[in-house]
């Protein structure tokens, strides 16, 4: 795990808020999408958060 | 190391509890309507039929926003006297008589809301037994009287409580002539005195209009007038069920971040501005009631406007107490801090989680206070939207993370299930902003609160997606709320019943960075904002209060039988008549 389980949990919180909130505000500039593409567009940020989150935090990844 | 709390007062502990079990089964029931609420509304399921739906939404505000909010403000303060004075209360009996007083009222008033969902409900004291009237009980909706006796209880029994405080005050001072009053104590107290002003509004309007027209003593009352003094209570009510979530962030939360609270004479400034300015706003309730004039409304709303200043405040003052106690944790850099909190405590999560939609709720605030845009949004869905993000989370939420503090304190029992806790918060968190954000964008297309069919019979033109995505996100919403609540009363439950358990809590509050004694002695000095207090609630209301009676009358406009039109048309006819005479 690179995060607790517990932050884990928050930051896919926040995304959902994010989410959420992203189609209203969009509109204001006239750009507009539909649920389907914002679930889309959530179920992969989320998936790659956990499998970021899971993998172990080694010293070989790349991490800036 | 110190001992739990109840095992140092327990008669306090015992008393506490029953408070708080008072203010869950509250909390329950109401999430209960809650959720009918939410499916009923939008049509995706429905229960009750449409014609029962005030009977739920009446008992969703009366025992959220009063039963629940103010059973766990007196339990809270009460463990705050206690605990900040080290001592208990001067007479047991008094402090019993209040929680059995406050008891009975609420009692008697759920009685007669309840009985709204009968077929057929007795008569008691000559009407129907029902009380299909909000929690705002605007006249001329009219209840069973005993819906407004069970209210004045109430009242009556918070009263008790607050002079129950101070007399374990005054009590301490002749102990400890000269000292600082303690914050927990100090916060008790001011907003005490924020509740004894203001709660003086609604019990006129009780006990000297409605209650005697419910009970056909007097035929008529000035529906503005009673709105008038409800709002004038309205307004600080709002505070009543805020300020102990902030006694719990300003005391609780800094301790749960590893440090301190960054400054007690802020807190105690904040606590201040609020006795003097909860009051003389009310009036921005009423913005499009008719009967009062412009420039009333307009003293309100920049009266509403100078709120923001505590709020600001404490936003300032609590962050700055969490960063600290973050970079005690060993926390660093500008926004890295963040991550040193201990995220995986569920009454911290939850506490700091309350407080983000706090924030954003507070802006939508602004927008309800603004005269010109309140029009906007006035009883539309918004509203509800701004509640729950206040009332509904800020203070809910917050009441929750700190039950998980408290209760195994008063109970001796080890928290069950910390992390179905922890998901519990962040679940109310996700359901409130699904439900809100609903409300918010319905509220600006129009679409109206308090209303079973709120489709009417016309096409709302939403600016985003579609009414039915709206209605599916609210429903949504108040569905994880629901569960949220379910798992909030059966951790709780649980932990009652964890007897052969030691809790892990450590209930020490360790003191301010900049203690009371960097502050002037006058911040103590209660009746000086009394003083100010009651001088600004005379200029905001002596004289829309007198202008309201000189134009309608105290008991009710004279209007005439109906139908009034009937007269007009008779004074025309002589009038007609009379010219005629004198013209041949
Ligand atoms: C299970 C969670 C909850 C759900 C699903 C829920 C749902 C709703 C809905 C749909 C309405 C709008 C009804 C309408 O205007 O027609 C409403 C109103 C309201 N809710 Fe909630 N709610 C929940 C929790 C809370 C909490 C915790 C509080 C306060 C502590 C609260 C306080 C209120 C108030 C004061 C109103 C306005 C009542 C009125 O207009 O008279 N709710 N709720
Ligand atoms: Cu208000």
């Amino acid at each position: 795990m690179r995060i607790s389980p517990a932050k884990l949990l928050i930051v896919i919180a926040l995304c959902l808020v994010v989410l959420v909130e992203a189609r209203t505000i969009l509109a204001f500039f006239d750009v507009e999408v539909s649920v389907l593409e914002i679930a889309l567009v959530g179920v992969v940020a989320i998936t790659a958060l956990v499998v970021w989150a899971v993998r172990p935090a080694d010293e070989e990844t790349s991490e800036p | 190391m110190t001992d739990l709390f109840v095992d140092e007062y327990p008669e306090q502990a015992r008393l506490v509890r029953a408070a708080f079990l008072t203010s869950f089964v509250a909390l329950g029931i109401g999430a209960l309507f809650g959720v009918i609420q939410a499916l009923h509304r939008t049509g995706v399921f429905r229960i009750v039929e449409s014609t029962t739906y005030y009977t739920v939404l009446t008992g969703h505000g009366v025992f959220l926003v009063i039963t629940f909010t103010i059973f766990f403000l007196v339990g809270l303060y009460q463990w705050a006297v206690t605990d900040s004075l080290q001592r208990g209360p001067v007479d047991a009996r008094l402090t019993w008589s209040w929680y059995g007083l406050m008891s009975v009222g609420t009692l008697i008033a759920a009685i007669a809301i309840l009985a709204g969902f009968l077929d057929d409900p007795p008569d008691v004291l000559g009407s129907e037994l029902s009380a299909d009237v909000l929690f705002t009980f605007y006249a001329p909706l009219q209840a069973n009287p005993i819906f407004y006796a069970g209210l004045v209880l109430f009242v009556v029994g918070t009263w008790l409580a607050g002079a129950d405080w101070f007399r374990t005050w005054w009590a301490w001072k002749r102990d400890h002539p000269g000292e600082r009053i303690p914050l927990p104590t100090f916060m008790v107290l001011t907003t005490m005195i924020m509740w004894y002003i203001s709660s003086i509004g609604v019990a006129v309007a009780i006990l000297a209009f409605i209650l005697p027209w419910s009970l056909g003593l007097i035929d008529s009352l000035n529906p503005t007038l009673t709105r008038t003094l409800f709002w004038y209570f309205g307004h600080p009510v709002v505070y009543f069920w805020l300020l102990p979530a902030y006694l719990l962030w300003y005391i609780v939360l800094p301790k749960l971040s590893g440090g301190r609270l960054f400054s007690d004479p802020l807190a105690r400034v904040v606590f201040i501005l609020f006795v003097l300015l909860s009051t003389p706003v009310g009036i921005h309730h009423q913005y499009l009631d008719p009967g009062i004039s412009e420039g009333f409304k307009f003293i309100a709303m920049t009266n509403t406007m100078f709120l923001l200043l505590p709020s600001l405040l404490t936003a300032f003052t609590v962050v700055a107490s969490m960063e600290h106690g973050a970079r005690q944790r060993g926390g660093t850099g500008t926004l890295n801090w963040l991550r040193a909190l201990p995220w995986k405590d569920p009454a911290f999560t939850g506490m700091a989680l309350a407080g983000l939609v706090f924030a954003f709720g507070g802006f939508t605030g602004i927008v309800n206070a603004g005269m010109n845009i309140n029009y906007l949004v006035h009883n539309s869905l918004w509203v509800p939207g701004h509640i729950h993000t206040q009332v509904g989370t800020a203070v809910a939420l917050t009441f929750m993370a700190g039950s998980y503090w408290l209760v195994p304190q008063l109970t001796g029992n080890r928290l069950v299930g910390r992390q179905i806790a922890l998901f519990q918060v962040v679940l109310w968190f996700v359901g409130i902003v699904f439900m809100t954000n609903s409300m918010y964008r319905a509220g600006l297309i129009g679409v109206p609160r308090r209303s079973a069919e709120p489709q009417y019979a016309f096409d709302y033109e939403v600016g985003v997606g579609s009414m039915t995505e709206l209605d599916v996100q609210l429903a949504l919403g108040g569905v994880l709320l629901f569960v949220s609540t379910v798992l909030f009363l059966a951790i709780i439950l649980l932990t009652a019943f964890n007897t052969d358990s030691d809790p892990l809590v450590d209930g020490t509050i360790p003191p301010a960075l900049s203690g009371p004694e960097d502050s002037p002695r006058v911040l103590d000095d209660l009746r000086v904002w009394i003083g100010i207090a009651l001088v600004l609630v005379v200029i905001a209301y002596a004289i829309p209060l007198a202008s309201i009676v000189d134009r309608g009358g105290l008991f009710g406009p004279d209007v005439g039988p109906f139908p009034v039109v009937v007269d007009g048309v008779m004074y025309l006819q002589h009038g007609v008549a009379y010219v005629g005479v004198l013209i041949t």
